[in-house]
C-alpha cells in the first residue's frame, strides 16, 4: 500500500483540465488514503485462464465422481406401489421435512411463497443496505424489539414441535445476544459479531435453518418418515 | 384538461391499445385452452370389482390397480380411495393393526377412513358404488360422497 | 534449440487463413489482448479489463464462473443423452437401461449429467449466499439480484423437470407428491396442476411436458436469463469488490 500522502489542495485556473476537487472529511474519517486506484488487469489472458483454470478443476472433480459413482436408478414407474420412504432430490428434502410439521399450504406453497418473495425484496429493504451492526444504534429500542420477536418465535416453534428450526433459532439468538454485550470486547470475536448489521443475523438464520432440515430430512428420516440414526440403519 | 375531448390522434391510440389489449387477452385464453388437453388417454374412472359374492362379510380387500379398498361391512358394501389425501402416496392394508397406513409420512386411517394418526388433512373419502345390471359392483373413483352410505345386496 | 509451443502456435496464427478467422495479426501487446476479447462474438459480453481484486479467490471464490460451467455441461451432456431417449411410457425407462449398459459411454454421460445438475444446484445456492455475505446486491446491482433468483427458480424447475425423465420409482413419486404440493395452492391449485400434468396424473402427458420443459422451454428461459445477468454485471460497473462498500461506509456517518 502506498504510503499516506499529506493533502494537498491544488487550484488551478482552467477548470476543464484541472476540476476543481474538494473533499469533505467527515467526523468517522480521517483523510488518510485508502488506495489510490483499482488495479486493472487484461481480461484476456488474465481473467480468462484463471476462469478456466478454475471450470477445469470443477471438470476433474465432476468426472472422477462420474467414472466412480453411478447415478441412482430403481425399478419401474409403478403406480399402484410407493416406495417407503418417498423421498424427493435432496435441494426439496428441508421442505420435505417442514411437510412434517405443517399442513401441505403452509409448508408447500406458503413457505417457499414467503422465502422467494423475502430474497426478491432484499436488495429494496434498508435493513439489508444498513451496513453497520444492528447493536451500534438504538441498544435499546432494538434489544427491546428482539427480545419480544425471539420470544414469540420460540413459543411458535415449541407449540409445532419444530425443534429442528428451534435449535438454530436458540444457537442465532444467543449470538446475537452476545453482539449486544456491553461493554464491547477487545477480542475480535466479540468485535466481529458486534458489527454484524441485521440482514446477515437473518441471513444466517436462514442458511444454518434449511441446512439443519435438509440434513435431517437426508439422513434421519426411514420408512414413513419416521425418525431413524443413519449409523443404525 | 380531461374535459376536453379526445383528439384523434388520441383516438387512434386508444382504439389501437384497446385492439392489443383484446388480442392479448384473446392470444392468454386460446394459449390456455391449447395447453390444457381435451381428450385424455386415461383408463376410466369407473372400476369393476366382481360379484359381490367375492368379498367375504366384514372384509377389507385392497385393488392396488384401481387405487381403492373394497369394505364388505355389517351395512352393506362400500369403497374408499387408496389415495393417501395428505400428498397422494398410496395407501396400504394393514390387516394385524386394522389400520390402513401411508408409507410417505406416517398417516394412519381406520377403516372408515376416518384419520388416527399423522399429518393427512382428511380422511379417505368413500366413493360412489352401485351395482352393474349383470350383478358387478362398479366404483366410481372420480365422484366422492359423504361416509356412511352403503350399498346392500 | 527446438522451437516451443508458442513459436509453433504463433507461425499458425500468422498465416493468411487465420489472420482472415481471427481478423489480425498475432502479437502479445494490450492491444492484442484487447481485441481478443472485443472482437470476439462469445467473448465480447466481458469487459475488456478487469479489477485485479475481482480476481481473487476470496472475492467471488469463482461460484458464478462455476455455476455457468455447470450448466453448459449439463447442455453438452443433455444434448448428447437425448440422442438416445424416448419420451414415452414406458421406453424412457428401457432407454435409461440402455445408456447404462449398451451405450458406448453412456453410464458415463448419464452420470456426468446427474452430477452436474447436483452441483450446479448447490452452486446456484452457494453462489446466492456468497453474493449476499458480500453485499453485492446493493444499489445499482438490486436488478441482478433479481434476475439471480429468477435463474433460482429456473435451475430448480430444470431440475426437477429431468427428475422425471428417467421414469423409475424414485422419479414417479417424487413429481406425484410434488404435483400434489401445487395443486395445495388456493384457488388455482388443482388447475396449474393439471396444465402442468397434462391430465390428472402423471402418466404420458406428464413425461412428454416435463421433457419439453426440460429440454426446450426452460434452457431458452435460462440462456435469456444468464444473458440479463452478465449485462447487467457489466452495466453496474462491473464485480462487486468490497472497496466500494468499505468507502461508503467511511463516508455515511
Amino acid at each position: 500500500m502506498d504510503e499516506t500522502k499529506p493533502f494537498v489542495a491544488v487550484v488551478e485556473s482552467d477548470a476543464r483540465k484541472a476540476p476543481l476537487r474538494v473533499a469533505f472529511v467527515t467526523r468517522r474519517t480521517s483523510p488518510q488514503v485508502h488506495s489510490t486506484d483499482d488495479a486493472f488487469v487484461m481480461t484476456w489472458p488474465e481473467g480468462i485462464l484463471r476462469a478456466a483454470v478454475a471450470v477445469e478443476a470443477l471438470a476433474i472433480v465432476l468426472v472422477l465422481l462420474s467414472l466412480f459413482a453411478d447415478a441412482p436408478l430403481e425399478g419401474l414407474a409403478n403406480p399402484m406401489q410407493t416406495p417407503n420412504p418417498a423421498k424427493a432430490p435432496w435441494y426439496f428434502l428441508g421442505l420435505q421435512e417442514l411437510l412434517h410439521y405443517f399442513p401441505p399450504v403452509v409448508a408447500g406453497v406458503l413457505i417457499p411463497t414467503l422465502v422467494i418473495i423475502a430474497l426478491v425484496v432484499i436488495p429494496y429493504f434498508n435493513v439489508n443496505i444498513e451496513a453497520d451492526g444492528v447493536w451500534l444504534r438504538n441498544r435499546r429500542r432494538r434489544l427491546q424489539i428482539f427480545a419480544v420477536v425471539l420470544l414469540a418465535l420460540i413459543v411458535f416453534l415449541m407449540v409445532f414441535e419444530v425443534y429442528a428450526v428451534l435449535a438454530p433459532t436458540l444457537l442465532i439468538g444467543a449470538c446475537m445476544l452476545l453482539a449486544a454485550r456491553r461493554p464491547i470486547r477487545v477480542s475480535s470475536v466479540q468485535r466481529w459479531l458486534t458489527s454484524r448489521p441485521l440482514s446477515f443475523w437473518i441471513m444466517t438464520w436462514f442458511l444454518l435453518t434449511s441446512s439443519i432440515l435438509t440434513a435431517i430430512g437426508t439422513f434421519f428420516r426411514g420408512p414413513g418418515w419416521s425418525w431413524v440414526w443413519p449409523w443404525s440403519a | 384538461m380531461s374535459e376536453q375531448k379526445d383528439t384523434r390522434r388520441e383516438s387512434f391510440v386508444k382504439l389501437g391499445l384497446g385492439s392489443l389489449a383484446v388480442a392479448g387477452c384473446g392470444a392468454t385464453v386460446f394459449g390456455y385452452e391449447f395447453l390444457s388437453p381435451n381428450v385424455l388417454y386415461e383408463p376410466s374412472p369407473i372400476a369393476n370389482a366382481g360379484k359381490p359374492d367375492r368379498f367375504p362379510p366384514d372384509s377389507l380387500t385392497a385393488d392396488p390397480a384401481a387405487g381403492i379398498y373394497i369394505v364388505h361391512a355389517a351395512e352393506g358394501f362400500y369403497a374408499l380411495s387408496a389415495t393417501c389425501t395428505h400428498l397422494g402416496c398410496l395407501t396400504a392394508w394393514k390387516p394385524e393393526l386394522g389400520i390402513i397406513a401411508c408409507p410417505c409420512h406416517g398417516s394412519k386411517f381406520n377403516r372408515q377412513g376416518t384419520k388416527v394418526d399423522g399429518p393427512a388433512p382428511k380422511p379417505l373419502p368413500w366413493l360412489r358404488v352401485w351395482l352393474s345390471d349383470e350383478g358387478d359392483l362398479l366404483v366410481d373413483r372420480s365422484t366422492i360422497i359423504p361416509p356412511n352410505q352403503y350399498v346392500r345386496t | 534449440m527446438a522451437k516451443t509451443v508458442a513459436a509453433y502456435w504463433n507461425d499458425l496464427r500468422d498465416t493468411r487463413v487465420m489472420r482472415s478467422i481471427f481478423r489480425g495479426a498475432p502479437g502479445d501487446s494490450s492491444l492484442h489482448g484487447a481485441l481478443a476479447v472485443q472482437g470476439n462474438v462469445f467473448l465480447h459480453l466481458a469487459s475488456v479489463k478487469i479489477r485485479r481484486r475481482s480476481l481473487a479467490f476470496s472475492a467471488t471464490w469463482y461460484l458464478g464462473t462455476l455455476t455457468l460451467a455447470t450448466f453448459l455441461m449439463l447442455v453438452v451432456t443433455g444434448v448428447l443423452l437425448m440422442l438416445y431417449y424416448h419420451p414415452s411410457v414406458p421406453q424412457a425407462y428401457a432407454d435409461m437401461k440402455d445408456l447404462q449398459f449398451v451405450v458406448s459411454a453412456g453410464l458415463f454421460l448419464r452420470n456426468l449429467h446427474r452430477w452436474s445438475a447436483h452441483a450446479m444446484v448447490l452452486l446456484v445456492f452457494a453462489h446466492m449466499f456468497k453474493v449476499f455475505y458480500r453485499g453485492a446486491y446493493r444499489a445499482p446491482r438490486e436488478f441482478n439480484w433479481v434476475v439471480g433468483v429468477i435463474l433460482l427458480l429456473v435451475t430448480l424447475f430444470l431440475s426437477y423437470t429431468g427428475y422425471l425423465l428417467p421414469w423409475d420409482q424414485l422419479a414417479f413419486w417424487a413429481i406425484t407428491v410434488g404435483s400434489n404440493l401445487i395443486s395445495a395452492v388456493p384457488l388455482m391449485g388443482a388447475k396449474i396442476r393439471f396444465l402442468m400434468l397434462g391430465g390428472n396424473s402423471v402418466n404420458a402427458n406428464a413425461l412428454l411436458r416435463f421433457y419439453v420443459l426440460h429440454c426446450v422451454i426452460l434452457p431458452l428461459a435460462a440462456i435469456l436469463f444468464i444473458a440479463i445477468h452478465f449485462w447487467r454485471i457489466r452495466k453496474d460497473g462491473g464485480l462487486h469488490t468490497g472497496l466500494q462498500d468499505t468507502l461508503a461506509k467511511e463516508s455515511h456517518g
